[in-house]
């Protein structure tokens, strides 16, 4: 299984992201062989759509588990729609503290979209 | 780190919002300021501005045709959707919106799709703090994207430099780039003028900060302006339920200080006192 | 003869200017552009007779013969579809109706449907005025097509002051474009001066002869002169700063209406307009 962390630079120590369509980067961990890569987020620069374009990346990369700090309302059509469980990461800090936690089934899985369109917003 | 963002809109343009920001900047703790209003920048005339650096800013991609291996065959003209490529094969930069369709479609592949810098973000150094402002190209579009630009860079400078406030002039209006100066804040001042058009504005603005949820306050410049007005603003905000944290009597004095690029809230001191602005910076600056 | 009424900065007198403009005007069509924050309609107080929906399209998946290839959702260069396991999604609100993933779509699938994105209302005001106004929908991101279509509602042949957006967005150049005048309303403020320069680099881009109207004059200072002589920029009229006319701004009152005292500032920009246009 392959899980895929925003994340803020490269590599297992890296900082996660606050974003989650325009991270820039993800960290890709398999479990079965415990390496992990990193690729760049190639959505972020997108005019629009970031969160979809995104999730299309994470799926051409063969991910089964994002892990995230919020999902807007594109970016959770998109996930339920190519079959990936999406988890927040909650207060991990680096992208290894999230696999961690989600290891440890810490983690809370988004089952509808977190914020409202465009970030970090919640319907009052 | 939690960073307190704080952005100031107005629907309608010209109810005194940069003079807003200017005033509260050096009330703040360590701000990072970002003026997000990329098509009118005005905020560097108050702070003077010691550019550290500047970055081109590309927008959408444009159409760009070779003469060479164009055979005039006119698809590209039929086919655009923004009447962007005339009659005669000349493709107009401000109508083409980067589809790429033509490009798709061209025959001998005369059209690519081109880069284009459409603006600049430029991160200055000011006496209260880091400044991030940008300018696009006048006609130009794809501002909402230029603003979120300007938000990052601040986002990132804040980080940088360990500052947790980030105070935004946000642009006029209710679109892409109005848009992207709200999200993510933590709280929203929406600066209004007592008059009946600044009402209407106000409604369409404030339906749209309403899909976010952020903390709304209303401040009322030009208080005096008009009784009637003043009396309309105070009972729309009474039935939405929205709080006005200051109410600004005209003063003559502080066009004249902003005149002299001088802050208001620093020259007209007493005024400021006087109208309760020390409660509402502390409204500002509060973190829960 | 089309004019628009323009300015760098917000709150600078556009729409005092383009309403007592047209009052002032007899035949003459008001179009107030600024389709965000439409005022116009304020101050002129139409009875509305017409009202027509703005609409935009986007693409209907048919998943019969879509076989998910993903060629539509590689092309769209705004991400507003998105192929995925079982079906095909759909972002309207950042469709572009662009027309591109219909013509990449070799099963034939994608056809397209309409969504509202504003109004257009038209009508009779005070004064006699023709007037026409467009009002975007608040969370649309553009409201460019709506100016558009504003723009094809008037012919030729009539007289029309077109009130515009502020500033130099995409939608300011869409509410000049073809126009054969700009009154550029400014006030004597650094703001007011700063936002001006790039109404003016953009008009000058676009070829568009122009004219400034100082509202508010007496406040501020005298940058906008020196900038206006400097450049050899005409100044249409100076409107002096005044209580009286704040006041009757604020409760939508056009200040021609309210006193025919007002009228020589407008009479006086409409005349200098014409020697220069004709």
């Amino acid at each position: 299984m392959i899980i895929g962390i925003c994340a803020k630079e490269t590599g297992l120590n890296s900082p996660v992201a606050d974003r989650f369509g325009r991270a820039e980067y993800y960290v890709l961990f398999d479990t079965e062989t415990k390496e992990s890569r990193t690729i760049e987020n190639t959505a972020k620069n997108s005019a629009s759509g970031a969160g979809g374009r995104a999730v299309r990346l994470l799926d051409e990369n063969g991910v089964n588990v994002a892990l995230a700090p919020e999902l807007g309302p594109k970016a959770m059509d998109a996930i339920k729609a190519f079959e990936i469980s999406a988890y927040s990461y909650g207060e991990s800090k680096t992208v290894k503290e999230a696999l961690e936690n989600y290891e440890a089934g810490k983690l809370k899985e988004f089952k509808t979209n977190s914020t409202e369109s465009h970030h970090g917003l919640r319907r009052v | 780190m939690d960073i307190n963002e704080i952005v100031v809109i107005s629907g309608k343009g010209g109810t005194g919002k940069t003079t807003l920001v200017a005033s509260l900047v050096p009330f703040l703790e360590n701000p990072v300021i970002a003026d997000c209003d990329v098509d009118a920048p005005d905020l560097n005339i108050l702070f003077g501005e010691t550019i550290r650096e500047s970055k081109d800013f590309v927008g959408l991609k444009r159409a760009v045709i070779n003469e060479d291996l164009c055979t005039k065959c006119g698809l590209c003209h039929q086919k655009c959707k923004f009447n962007a490529i005339s009659e005669d094969i000349k493709v107009s930069f401000s109508k083409c919106e980067g589809c790429s369709v033509c490009e798709y479609i061209c025959p001998t592949g005369a059209i690519k799709m081109k880069d284009c810098v459409v603006g600049q973000v430029f991160d200055s150094e000011t006496e209260y703090g880091p400044m991030v402002h940008a300018r696009l190209i006048p006609g130009e579009e794809t501002s909402g994207k230029l603003v979120s630009e300007v938000r990052k860079t601040a986002k990132a400078l804040a980080e940088k430099t360990g500052r947790e406030t980030i105070i935004i002039d946000g642009s006029p209006g209710i679109a892409c780039n109005v848009i992207a100066s709200i999200t993510g804040v933590k709280k929203t001042v929406i600066v209004i003028e007592p008059t009946f058009s600044g009402l209407h504005d106000l409604e369409k603005v404030h339906r749209l900060v309403q899909n976010f949820s952020v903390d709304i306050m209303i401040v009322i410049n030009k208080c005096d302006l008009s009784e009637d007005g003043l009396n309309a603003i105070e009972n729309y905000c009474k039935e939405q339920d929205l709080e006005i944290a200051l109410k600004i009597p005209f003063n003559k004095d502080i066009v004249k200080s902003v005149s002299e690029r001088k802050i208001p809230s620093l020259e007209n001191k007493e005024f400021f006192d006087g109208i309760g602005f020390a409660k509402f910076v502390e409204w500002i600056k509060k973190t829960d | 003869m089309k004019i628009a009424v323009l300015s760098g900065k917000g709150g600078t007198g556009k729409t005092t200017v383009a309403t007592n403009m047209a009052f002032n005007l007899k035949g003459a069509v008001l179009v107030d552009a600024d389709v965000e924050e439409p005022n116009s309609h304020i101050f002129i107080k139409p009875r509305v007779t017409g009202e027509k929906s703005v609409y935009k399209n986007f693409p209907l998946v048919d998943m019969d013969r879509c076989n998910l290839c993903g060629d539509c959702g590689r092309f769209c260069k705004y991400n507003a579809i998105l192929p995925a396991k079982n079906k095909v999604l759909v972002f309207k609100e950042i469709c572009h109706d662009c027309g591109g993933c219909e013509i990449v779509c070799k099963r034939n699938a994608i056809s397209y449907e309409k969504r509202e994105i504003g109004k257009i209302h038209s009508g009779k005001g005070l004064g006699d005025i023709e007037f026409i106004y467009g009002d975007l929908n608040v969370g649309e991101v553009s409201g460019v097509k709506i100016i558009s279509e504003l723009r094809e509602m008037v012919s030729d042949n009539e007289v029309v002051i077109i009130d515009s957006p502020p500033g130099t967005s995409c939608a300011s150049v869409e509410a000049v474009e073809g126009v054969d005048y700009a009154v550029v309303v400014s006030e004597p403020t650094p703001f007011g001066v700063s936002d001006m320069k790039m109404v003016v680099e953009m008009l000058e881009n676009m070829k568009i002869p122009f004219g400034v109207v100082v509202n508010k004059a007496g406040l501020g200072n005298d940058e906008i002169y020196d900038y206006c002589s400097g450049k050899n920029i005409e100044i249409l009229e100076n409107i002096p700063f005044s209580e009286e006319i704040a006041k009757l701004y604020a409760v939508g009152e056009m200040m021609c209406l309210e006193n025919s005292k007002y009228s020589h500032y407008f009479e006086n920009i409409i005349d200098k307009i014409s020697k220069t246009v004709k």
